[in-house]
């Protein structure tokens, strides 16, 4: 902390948070808003003068809410930066802090939030993760048995430089404990709450109980267990070395802790699994080790950063195996339990591997990014011709479109992050997206549904995220049916209602259009813009004739394999379901109305190359 | 199509070990390939990832003036770069490859169904060859870097990004929302494994 602190080239904002962030690799600008101490920081000497005056107690979370602190404090005694701050909240105003502070002068009741604009080239996330609250539990009571306490509880009890000055004692009655329990997975590996293994757990309270074990041999220590996870170097040495000073393993999840309201003691009940029997342990206090969950304010972070989640709510990696590191964004990196759960040795190493990640670009001079990107083409935007238009520019979210009656719509190469979004809005056909052009995807489509279209589920995938679902089924190897066939964009942005007409004009069975969630859509607000483009569709494609049942749109994450494998599967029954025959004479019905709509698809040159060609091939089929 | 060199296509189709090859038969979507329009050639890999299959293609590319390669393998957010690295190291432009993914998005997923998988696979390969008759060749961007991280949270992990970047001469910004840095581990006891403060 001391070392980060006095680090020349380390800038601390403490207190203050990323509000929202702009840019690309290399090019990011943050805005971070640092929320008012009251104090000024340049003032403050941290002598901690004002606190002995200040008559107003609040519970302090530092120390777990069981000890005071002061409305003007620090949160303990070796805080970086050591700079005071008022809960405003708590403060009565009774000003006796700025008599002493006296002639410092570093109180300042008017601050207000301030927010600054950083420039930087990459950025890791390491928010950390928090602990979860077991009084949902209602079997353990915690929060109803003032004996029953958290590891983190436990963790600030048994601090010398903690409220008891490292003195462990019961918060009902002060005396010192002699019977301990821990009981391991609170929250998590229960699939009430949380399926995952917190990983850290089994050896943080081996280690608390090794520690007061050495402080107070006599002391009794029971953890219950359901299995002890001790994989990494030197842990499972260390667990025996706790079985070795007679801490007692009991390999069982207790069922319920009673207490009785006499003595405060606790009554845990369990089944020792090893023994097969039920056992009633008393103890004079419990410890639960809580899982460590998500922030709370993970999806907020995750919607400035346009980041995903796994299924656990933690922020999803690139690849869990080959990028572990990475975000899904280039440069962005994440260290420590914001990516999941892990312990402090992992941590370290993940910072460490996250700065390695970084680095690898900002001590670049330049850096390579696609060039996926859209182009306008002058003589076909109708802005060029005196109209006014602007499609394009409305759905831009990076605002990389200048658009004035007069002149054609111009894009901005470095500003533009290849979503495509403009190109499906573009009435006139005047812009294209370079590797992803209507051409392209129409010449893609062609093959698939060259068989057998109407047995065919002709499915449009977002890179980031739908794309990374179906990957994810993959790696899982979660089976379905075998009837899709996947086009990839690289947003749904992308994605034309033309192009689900012309998969039906080609005979499609059905069609899935599939991205992001919105608030992990890669480009920002891509994907409201595709949400709402398809709602209008259902109704299109009712008055075509088409039964809008053919039609499906689903937001599928890169976690979320098991969803992409039972959206196809659901399909793949409705679509056995349907007559195919019925299927064939919709299809036949509305190809007409399709093609009129289609026409406009002539003026381009690629596109007319692959409709050519398939005439040309059509006709030498009747030939032959 | 106007104005263009005569296309020659070359597929490869990968058995990464048993992923793809346990399911099909990589030789039959190969000779499959054969027969579509513009391909000069297809071959069969164990690892097209692996040195002997990337040095293949980029001698292919040379000897028969390959301008177009279609890899059948795993997923783009896998390998992508490494096949365009392989046919930027061949003189080509890397945006004149296409990937399809029968591996994540058909045998791995359709295991249970062989036959239906190597048809799957066929269309996959065809949608491909289709695709990258009509790509173009991309200039690559570049983009300047600001050479200054942002670390967002100040506890053990954070801290140590931060130390370590500073450390490479990079000026880094910790934003930390609490009042002092040191997140969850500044609260702890003595430490595992080596038992000392935290602080």
């Amino acid at each position: 902390m001391v070392d980060a602190a006095r680090h020349p080239k380390i800038t601390i904002k403490a207190y203050s948070e990323v509000e929202r962030v702009d840019g690309y690799i290399g090019n990011f600008r943050a805005f971070i808003t640092q929320k008012p101490r009251y104090v000024i920081e340049e003032r403050c000497t941290g002598c901690g003068e004002c606190v002995p005056v200040c008559p107003i107690e609040v519970p302090n979370p530092f120390e777990m809410n069981i000890a005071p602190r002061k409305a003007i404090d620090v949160p303990h005694g070796q805080a970086v930066p050591l700079i005071y701050a008022i809960d405003i909240e708590n403060c009565i105003k009774c000003y006796q802090c700025v008599t002493a502070c006296g002639e410092r002068d570093a109180i300042d009741f008017l601050q207000e939030p301030r927010t600054e604009e950083v420039e930087v080239g990459a950025i890791i996330v390491a928010t950390g993760a928090d602990h979860f609250n077991p009084s949902v539990i209602p079997e353990y009571g915690y929060g109803r048995y003032p004996n029953v306490i958290t590891a983190m509880e436990l963790e600030r009890l048994a601090n010398s430089a903690g409220p008891t000055v490292g003195r462990l004692i019961r918060p009902s009655d002060g005396q010192p404990p002699h019977r301990l329990a821990f009981i391991q997975c609170v929250g998590s590996r229960d699939k009430r709450f949380n399926e995952y293994c917190s990983g850290y757990c089994c050896m943080a309270s081996i280690k608390n109980a090794i520690l007061l074990k050495q402080e107070h041999p006599e002391m009794e220590i029971t953890i219950f267990y359901m299995d002890i996870r001790s994989p990494s170097k030197g842990y499972e040495e260390f667990y025996n070395r706790a079985r070795q000073m007679g801490i007692r393993f009991i390999r069982g999840r207790p069922a319920q802790i009673t207490e009785d309201p006499e003595t405060g003691n606790l009554f845990i009940e369990v089944e020792d699994q090893d023994l097969g029997q039920v056992l009633e342990v008393e103890v004079d206090m419990a410890v639960l080790a809580t899982a460590l969950i998500p922030q709370p304010d993970t999806q907020q972070l995750a919607t400035t950063l346009t980041l995903a989640r796994s299924p656990s709510g933690f922020f999803m990696e690139y690849h869990p195996k080959l990028r572990p590191i990475d975000a899904p964004n280039d440069g962005i990196f994440f260290a420590g339990t914001a990516q999941g759960p892990k312990d402090i040795p992992a941590s370290v190493a993940q910072g460490s591997a996250a700065a390695a990640r970084a680095a690898r670009v900002l001590n670049a001079e330049t850096w390579e990014i696609e060039p996926v990107i859209a182009r306008v083409e002058p003589s076909l935007c109708i802005s060029a011709q005196g109209k006014k238009c602007g499609l394009c520019a409305a759905a831009c979210p990076y605002n990389a479109i200048i658009v004035e009656v007069g002149r054609a719509a111009q894009i901005i190469p470095a500003k533009c992050h290849g979503c495509g979004g403009c190109v499906a809005e573009c009435p006139q056909n005047a812009i294209t997206q370079d590797h992803f052009t209507d051409a392209q995807i129409v010449a893609q489509m062609r093959e698939y549904l060259r068989e057998k279209p109407e047995e065919k589920i002709l499915v449009l995938m977002c890179h980031w995220c739908s794309y990374g679902g179906a990957d994810n089924a993959g790696v899982s190897h979660f089976q379905y049916p075998p009837d899709s066939r996947g086009i990839r964009v690289m947003c749904s942005a992308r994605m034309d209602q033309d192009l689900v007409l012309e998969a039906f004009r080609r005979g499609a069975g059905m069609v899935l259009v599939s991205g992001c969630h919105p608030q992990d859509c890669h480009y920002i607000s891509g994907q409201q813009v595709a949400a709402r483009r398809f709602e209008r569709l259902f109704r299109t494609l009712e008055r075509l004739g088409i039964n809008p049942e053919r039609f499906r749109v689903e937001w599928i994450s890169a976690a979320e394999g098991e969803k992409y494998a039972r959206v196809i599967t659901e399909m793949s029954q409705k679509l056995a379901s349907f007559d195919k025959a019925a299927l064939r004479r919709e299809n036949e019905a509305a190809r007409k109305a399709i093609m009129q709509r289609l026409l406009r698809w002539r003026s381009l040159p690629d596109m007319a190359a692959v409709l050519a060609e398939e005439e040309e091939e059509e006709k030498e089929a009747v030939l032959e | 199509m106007p104005n263009r060199e005569p296309l020659r296509i070359g597929v490869y189709v990968c058995s990464c070990g048993s992923n793809i090859g346990g399911v099909i038969d990589p030789g039959a979507v190969a000779e499959y390939a054969r027969t579509l329009p513009d391909v000069v050639l297809a071959r069969t890999s164990l690892y097209l990832c692996g040195d002997p299959g990337q040095n293949r293609i980029k001698q292919d590319i040379v000897e028969h003036r390959l301008n177009r390669v279609v890899i059948a393998a795993c997923s783009v957010r896998m390998h992508e770069p490494t096949f365009r690295a392989c046919l930027a190291e061949a003189g080509l432009n890397p945006f004149l490859m296409e990937m399809t993914n029968i591996r994540e998005q058909d045998t791995w997923v359709h295991a249970h169904v062989p036959d239906q998988a190597l048809i799957k696979a066929k269309e996959m390969v065809a949608a491909a060859v289709a695709k990258v008759r009509h790509v173009a060749p991309l200039a690559p961007l570049r983009v300047p870097v600001t050479k200054r991280a942002l670390v967002i949270g100040g506890g053990v992990a954070g801290i140590s990004a931060a130390l370590d970047l500073g450390d490479m001469g990079i000026p880094t910004v910790l934003v930390e929302k609490e009042l002092s840095i040191g997140g969850t581990m500044a609260q702890l006891n003595k430490t595992f494994p080596t038992m000392d403060c935290s602080i």
